[in-house]
């Protein structure tokens, strides 16, 4: 069982496997050599023993020579014509070999089959001058004296084309089998190196393929489908409980999102039912017979009322955004044409207040990446505003205009203004807080800048895209204008 | 008999409150502390009054069901324009919506438009200065003259857009993606030359018109 284990667990180690090559490559270096000879006696064995071919008397050239001496000695005290019958006998068992023989007077007697390059007498001189050519040389050649080597009957010669001896000669097809040998084990030691790479390489790409491509719902990546319990397993096992993490985290917030929405949206409905009840019955009383002050504080009253209203979804909003539970859904759109839509439900509303507003809004679109409905409250807030703290200037400016950002490019700018007292008067300073603080905190979440001037004469609010260079929060962008001019946030 | 109105609202101070003002100001109306039954008591009446959160069912699923059942009938929502609420994203079914507080008189002018709307749905004449419309028969006549005035289908199509958002600024994009089903692509004319031709049509003077009114840098009205 231990040992069950133990081999379970070395094979689940890409380490031990690795080793495991690695010692098994060192290990067969010396055992190569051996192997090769097992190899090659094993080739020679089953490939080389072939079935005896027509000219396989030739094989050996020693056995050759065995042979022609063993003939020659047996040939000891024969008459010439016994010599003769003897040697056509053996020209026809080998009819390849060429054969001669000298008698002791140096003449040549008999000469299988007659060769130009032979002299009929053959003198020491000559004898020896032959000897030295045929040593080592094609063909093979064997002298032997006929009888004893002193018995001066002459010898016989017996040559033969190298080609049939030295056909089988093994030497130089052993270097190739060897090298063969060798070369087939490097190679497969290779080829078994590079598969365990390449499959590694092709687990550990396919692990970041699933990370880099997540689920276009959720943007949290696939999980991926175990392989192997080795090391890259566990990764893959690691990265699948990050994602599941994740989900789970994702849904937790979604969860508390939705729960924080509900809660808010019902605390809402909760503080604006008791406004309603007290609106609808200040109704009831301004249609009662009331003196001019009586009147008077009704009307103030109501105003209040609305303005608690307006207060009160600014305070949940507001709560709700910085709790970090609202995920804004960022699109790009053309956000002048949610100006306008903005603008021209506000309209009646500025009409009846007697704010004349002034709407020059570029024909080209401002694409921005906002979220619809959370923008609208930000334009809400700002038109809002006018009307609540500005009224007394009766006018409303909502144009566009080209604004530098960093690195000197040109971008569309929204602008709001106001001939209002501005944020220094008593007006302002109530309530308005709120309200900007949201639209400062909504303008950040949609990767936009907003900027406030603000002086006697009226506010100037100014909305826009930083570059690509981005425009950090406190960066002064106009040092030479003229009016106070402070960050929203700070307020 | 007025038209009547369905009120849907669990808190009982304004119920009380809100329907006895409506019934002051001549309408019909039924009001119901849940969303339970409102599809049924819809079907006599012509205006929906809906507040957004009720016991049981809450005011979204409430409409929903409603402007399943009655695609025609106006429904008012009683809930921000830009609530805190995202299900907001989900409320088409909403033709036009009410903050909590609202004034009464407020309420009133809303639901008056609602009606005129619908009415302009149905066969009822609408007058609208000098002019009377009668939607289902597809015919406008000048009451200076006492002649029809001929208009051509987009025309028409843009006028009667107007009338069915009487007393509300639509946008150049909103008119022209409404009539003509496509989007709008800036510095556009069409819309621009329609106008002229539909004021020379229907102004008593189309240099100074009355009815067909341009709000600078936005869009067009007609005025409630």
């Amino acid at each position: 069982m231990k040992g069950w284990r133990a081999k379970g667990r070395f094979r689940k180690s890409l380490t031990n496997r690795y080793l495991l090559l690695i010692s098994v490559a060192m290990i067969f270096m010396p055992i190569l050599f051996p192997l090769a000879s097992v190899f090659y006696w094993f080739v020679a064995n089953t490939f080389m023993d072939v079935p005896p071919l027509p000219d396989k008397k030739y094989e050996n050239g020693t056995v050759l020579e065995k042979m022609w001496h063993k003939e020659a000695t047996q040939l000891e005290g024969a008459s010439p014509e016994e010599i003769e019958q003897r040697l056509k006998s053996l020209r026809q068992a080998y009819p390849e070999v060429q054969m001669l023989w000298v008698d002791s007077d140096s003449r040549k007697r008999i000469e299988l089959p007659v060769q130009e390059d032979m002299p009929a007498l053959w003198s020491a001189q000559h004898t020896v001058q032959f000897m030295k050519n045929s040593v080592g040389a094609d063909p093979f050649t064997v002298v032997a004296f006929i009888g004893d080597e002193g018995a001066d009957e002459g010898f016989m010669v017996m040559r033969i084309p190298r080609k049939y001896i030295s056909v089988q000669d093994p030497i130089a097809s052993e270097t190739t089998l060897y090298g063969l040998f060798m070369a087939t084990m490097s190679g497969l030691f290779i080829l078994v190196s590079w598969l365990f790479f390449v499959r590694i390489r092709k687990r550990l790409l396919r692990l970041r393929n699933a990370m880099t491509s997540p689920n276009e719902a959720t943007g949290i990546p696939q999980p991926v489908t175990l392989t192997k319990l080795d090391e890259i397993g566990q990764l893959e096992e690691g990265y699948n409980d990050m994602v599941s993490q994740l989900e789970e985290g994702q849904r937790r917030q979604r969860e508390e999102e939705e729960l924080r929405k509900s809660l808010i949206a019902s605390l809402s409905h909760d503080l604006r039912t008791p406004l309603t009840v007290i609106r609808s019955h200040i109704f009831s009383l301004e249609r009662e017979p009331l003196s001019g002050r009586g009147k008077e504080s009704l009307s103030l009253i109501e105003a209040k009322i609305g303005d608690l209203g307006g207060l009160i979804d600014n305070l949940l909003s507001y709560n709700l955004l910085t709790s970090g539970k609202v995920q804004l859904n960022l699109d790009a759109k053309d956000v002048l044409r949610l100006v306008k839509e903005s603008a021209a439900a506000w309209y009646p509303v500025w009409e009846k207040a007697g704010i004349e507003p002034d709407i020059a809004l570029r024909e080209e679109p401002l694409i921005w990446n906002v979220d619809v409905l959370w923008f609208r409250r930000l334009l809400d807030n700002l038109f809002q505003n006018v009307v609540r703290h500005a009224q007394s200037g009766k006018y409303i400016g909502i144009y566009t205009e080209e604004r530098q950002v960093e690195g000197g490019e040109e971008t569309g700018a929204l602008i709001i203004s106001d001939r209002g007292p501005g944020f220094g008067s008593e007006s302002h300073n109530k309530g308005a807080g709120i309200g900007l603080a949201v639209v400062d905190f909504l303008a950040k979440e949609m990767g936009l800048k907003c900027e406030v001037e603000s002086s006697g004469e009226g506010t100037r609010i100014t909305i826009w895209k930083p570059g690509s260079g981005g425009v950090y929060p406190g960066q002064e962008l106009n040092p030479g204008g003229k009016q106070v001019r402070f960050e929203v946030d700070d307020m | 008999m007025s038209a009547s109105i369905l009120y849907i609202e669990d808190d009982r101070d304004i119920g009380g409150w809100v329907s006895d003002f409506l019934k002051e100001k001549g309408y019909g109306v039924k009001w119901l502390q849940s969303g339970e039954k409102a599809v049924e008591e819809a079907a006599q009446c012509a205006v929906v009054v809906l507040d957004v959160m009720l016991p049981g069912l809450d005011g979204f699923t409430v409409g929903q069901r409603l402007k399943k059942a009655y695609p025609g009938l106006p429904i008012l929502m009683l809930s921000a324009r830009t609530s805190i609420d995202d299900k907001l994203q989900g409320l088409e079914f909403a033709d036009d919506y009410l903050t909590k507080p609202f004034h009464p008189d407020e309420l009133a002018a809303r639901v008056e438009v609602l009606l005129r709307r619908s009415a302009v749905q149905s066969a009822e004449p609408v007058r609208v200065k000098h002019l009377t419309v009668y939607e289902g028969e597809n015919r406008i006549v000048n009451e200076d003259t006492g002649e029809e005035i001929l208009l051509t289908g987009k025309q028409y199509q843009i006028f009667m857009y107007l009338l069915q958002h009487q007393g509300r600024v639509m946008t150049k994009e909103q008119i022209y993606e409404s009539v003509w089903g496509e989007s709008y692509i800036e510095g556009d004319k069409t819309l621009m030359v329609h106008i002229r031709y539909l004021r020379e049509k229907l102004e008593r003077d189309p240099a100074s018109p009355e009815i067909i009114e341009t709000v600078r840098g936005l869009g067009y009205r007609v005025k409630a």
